[in-house]
């Protein structure tokens, strides 16, 4: 794949520079839908904005320049891999690093999606993590899902951190042990779930 | 005379007695103490004598409100009204209650910072004030109605954009868990009876003036900004409850509701919350869903939009449309309230046939609201409730009220959370009907006192929040550990201080929270993560007076300190900082009074104190510590026996606490050993003529 007009990235070559700025816009335009852009959706549009040629399945050399071009002076544009070490950008002036992280780890294993989330919640507040959650946006798990993946990683060694703890009301939150102790977690659902509504 | 802006300038004053009206201005006498609660206390310290009742015609209600009520200042909708408190216990003491909706605004665009009435008219009357033309007018074909229909009549007089402050039958029949309600549902607990043993049924205010802000335009447009840029949600909750684009942390436990797909369900059309970018200022009111917040998602559907005070954007109000609320109960299908208000009704039951938060749930909401809201019924904070329920289940109720009378009420209903029970008791409270409506509408202390029952065992039971003088906690060691103890100790009825309680549950990671704290109070120390509560430091003691000192700012300046300070804010880009001198920056530019953070404190400090002197004249000691302070004994007890200081528990430590309340006296300099305020501390609070009466009483350490 090339540009449209061959060239190199300065100036005297528009097609690049525009390249760079289509480059930019759906970046900024997915993520401001709360989604992360894809190579593939960055070579679509060049594609059809005719500022690239070629299969848009190839993975060209052109585009590491555009996106390195573009990069220059708009330090909002981030990249983030996933777990295959896949590209996807977004940008830091609509959406957050934590929320593009978790993006990424939706695409991916659903087992290591519920497991950094309850490792960062048990880990960073500290809290444990309601169960229910994750069945709402952004994660739009049903509940067996969930509860199929709880099942998987409770024979996972991978994932002998996780544990669950139900509260009074009957709500399920899950937990990281290597966080919080079953005690102390089971205080803090039963806080967030019961306690503060009862000391409004 | 310096011209000031923000106040109005002007205190109605009015005896029923004589049925004579005047006014004084407030800038005279009331300046240094700013509004609210200030001028409440002033006026009650001058006079009215410490041995006066609730209910003795020479007893004062003041309704006051602070000179940035009527503003464009975010969150200013409050009136402060200041009294002797009637469930006060055993003897009644200075208090205040607040109430929001679109009173205090009225009031000061009619030309008024206050109102202070005093004597007892020889009938029911109700206050009319159409900007400078006041009257006394017959309330006699009014008394009986209750809250809503009082203020139809009245705003049927006054015009529709008129606020109405009224009574129900509660109130009128002195009943003390009473409260006064305007703007339907909008309300201040604990005073209804005192207006009604004055014969007072309402009050209604129009007013069409103006009220000047003293600073440029521009530079207040800018401050305005400033201030809702940090704004939150309720309670100044500073992240969302699920994860967002825009946001870094999030907090399932959050009121900031908005998502996308969350639907105001009522609406027509149905309108989606969305994402709430919080620098999209003209998204915060839908922020917020208190509804949803205590009802659960069953609330979504029910939800017509937010509504509240004036120049408030929170919107903390939350109107439900319950169809089959009205279809089952014959009620309206409309109905508005935030917290213990929303669920008045629902408090009262244990259980629900399908859950906490199902649709029985919300019907029995919509029933309380329905009853209580035009009895004009109080909940002392739900104390009513907790208290209900224990005297029912532990069987206590069975043996107090007489056979006949305990047969008369449908206890199968009750026990199966059937919302239509409610029909059968609010109204009973209300009239004072029976043994069981007289003694719970008493309010807890003279409940207890009538029953012959022992304040101990309230004491002790941590599942009835009960704190003391007849009232509970608010934001006590469950909320900010010792923080939250010594807040607790310090009023005659619940603390009604948000300010801690606002920052330990903005939502934000500890480790930002202690950042933050470091800045404010001097040292990462002074917050600890929630039940994990670490030894008493001089930075937690810090922490209290701020806490209380700005509680008090706000009710004299006319801001919602459940919604204030503003200390934390969503803004990622401040690193999550609000601004602590946000109080100081309002007034000085409104009144052109130019007041940094410190002096605001001072200020503050002032009115404080005053409310201190109030209590010691009243209980005629200065043995605060050991009197007044005190703290229950369910605070020092866990149910699973976890020892203080270790995770998992608000279980505190005697010694510890008593450490506590030594830092707390000494950052306040008082007296450590009485908990009294010392010659010196009046004096620099510029409360010399308060001090001296005390000294001459021998109530100065």
């Amino acid at each position: 794949m090339t540009p449209v007009q061959d060239g190199g990235r300065d100036g005297e070559y528009p097609q690049w520079e525009a390249a760079s700025q289509a480059a930019i816009q759906v970046i900024r335009n997915r993520s401001g839908q709360g989604q992360l852009a894809t190579e593939e959706d960055i070579l679509d549009e060049l594609v059809a904005l005719n500022l690239l040629e070629g299969t848009p399945g190839d993975m060209p050399s052109a585009l590491t320049e555009i996106l390195s071009t573009a990069a220059e002076g708009n330090g909002d544009l981030k990249e983030i891999q996933d777990q295959e070490g896949r590209k996807r950008y977004y940008s830091s002036q609509l959406m957050t690093e934590t929320y593009a992280r978790l993006l990424v780890r939706k695409e991916g294993d659903p087992l290591r999606l519920i497991a950094e989330i309850v490792r960062e919640n048990s880990s960073l507040y500290p809290r444990p993590f309601p169960l229910g959650a994750f069945e709402r946006s952004p994660f739009d798990m049903t509940r067996d899902e969930i509860l199929q993946c709880l099942n998987q990683m409770a024979s996972l060694e991978a994932y002998r951190d996780i544990a669950r703890t139900t509260t009074s009301a009957g709500n399920a939150f899950l937990y990281s042990t290597s966080y919080l102790d079953p005690d102390y977690a089971a205080t803090l659902a039963e806080w967030i779930d019961v306690g503060q509504y009862d000391n409004p | 005379m310096p011209s000031f802006g923000g106040w109005a300038g002007k205190i109605l004053r009015v005896d029923l007695s004589t049925r004579r009206t005047w006014t004084e201005g407030t800038i005279e006498r009331y300046q240094d103490y700013l509004g609210g609660t200030g001028i409440g206390y002033k006026v009650l310290w001058d006079e009215v004598p410490g041995d006066t009742r609730p209910f003795d015609p020479a007893n004062k209600i003041i309704f006051a409100v602070g000179p940035l009520a009527g503003t464009g200042a975010p969150c200013n909708g409050r009136t402060a009204i200041t009294t002797l408190w009637p469930t006060c216990w055993p003897k009644p003491l200075v208090a205040t209650g607040h109430m929001g909706g679109q009173f205090a605004a009225e009031l000061k665009y009619a030309g008024y910072d206050a109102i202070v009435v005093e004597g007892k008219a020889d009938s029911p009357v109700w206050l009319s004030i159409a900007d400078q033309r006041v009257e006394i007018v017959d309330a006699r074909p009014l008394w009986g109605q209750g809250i809503r229909r009082t203020t139809i009549e009245i705003s049927q007089m006054l015009g529709p954009e008129a606020a109405v402050a009224a009574i129900g039958q509660a109130g009128e029949n002195l009943v003390p868990m009473s409260v006064v309600m305007n703007s339907y549902s909008h309300s201040a607990g604990g005073v209804g009876a005192v207006m009604g043993s004055k014969n007072l049924k309402a009050i209604g205010v129009r007013g069409t003036g103006s009220l000047r802000v003293a600073g440029p335009k521009e530079e207040w447009e800018r401050l305005v900004k400033l201030h809702l840029s940090m704004l939150g949600a309720n309670n100044q909750h500073v992240v969302p409850d699920s994860p967002q684009p825009w946001a870094e942390y999030y907090d399932p436990g959050s009121r900031w509701k908005a998502a996308p797909g969350r639907k105001w369900g009522a609406a027509a059309p149905a309108i989606d919350t969305g994402t709430c970018d919080p620098h999209n200022l003209n998204r915060i009111a839908y922020r917020s869903n208190n509804a949803a917040f205590y009802l659960g998602d069953v609330a979504w559907k029910y939800t017509v939009r937010g509504n509240g005070c004036t120049g408030c954007p929170i919107r903390c109000h939350t109107m439900i449309k319950v169809p089959s609320a009205a279809a089952k109960y014959g009620i309206s299908e409309m109905g508005q309230n935030t917290c213990g208000g929303l669920n008045f009704g629902r408090s009262f039951f244990r259980t629900f046939p399908d859950g906490p938060r199902g649709e029985t749930a919300v019907e029995a909401c919509m029933v309380g609201m329905h009853l209580a809201d035009d009895l004009g019924l109080w909940c002392n904070y739900s104390q009513l409730q907790r208290d209900f329920q224990k005297l029912y289940y532990d069987g206590i109720m069975r043996s107090q009220v007489g056979a006949e009378e305990f047969k008369s009420y449908s206890w199968n209903k009750y026990e199966k959370g059937d919302p239509s029970f409610l029909f059968e008791l609010l109204p009973r409270i209300a009239m004072k009907q029976g043994e069981l409506g007289t003694a719970v509408g008493l309010g807890t202390g003279y409940m207890l006192q009538r029953w012959s029952l022992s304040e101990e065992g309230w004491k002790r039971d941590a599942n009835l929040q009960y704190w003391k003088l007849g009232h509970p906690k608010h934001h006590a060691n469950e909320d900010a550990g010792q923080c939250g103890v010594i807040i607790n100790t310090q009023y005659n009825r619940d603390a009604q201080c948000h300010s801690h309680a606002n920052f330990t549950r903005n939502g934000l990671p500890i480790a930002v929270q202690k950042r933050l704290a470091a800045e404010i109070w001097g040292s990462p120390d002074a917050v600890d993560p929630v039940k994990a509560y670490t030894p008493m430091n001089p930075s937690k003691a810090r922490m209290a007076k701020w806490a209380l000192l700005r509680k008090e700012l706000h009710d004299s300046l006319s801001l919602c300190n459940w919604m204030g300070p503003w200390v934390a804010s969503p803004l990622k880009e401040r690193g999550y900082k609000g601004d602590d001198s946000i109080e100081s920056l309002l007034y000085s530019l409104v009144t052109g009074d130019r007041k940094s953070r410190e002096e605001m404190d001072l200020t503050a400090e002032r009115i404080f104190l005053l409310h201190r002197a109030l209590t010691i004249r009243g209980m005629g000691t200065r043995e605060m510590r050991a009197r007044h302070d005190s703290i229950p004994e369910w605070v020092f007890e866990d149910p699973e026996g976890k020892a203080a200081f270790t995770k998992g528990t608000n279980r505190m430590d005697r010694d510890d606490i008593a450490l506590a309340m030594d830092l707390f006296y000494e950052e306040m300099s008082w007296d450590k050993a009485t908990g009294a305020p010392t010659l010196a501390a009046y004096q620099r609070a510029g409360l010399a003529h308060v001090a001296r009466e005390l000294g001459e009483k021998g109530l100065l350490p």
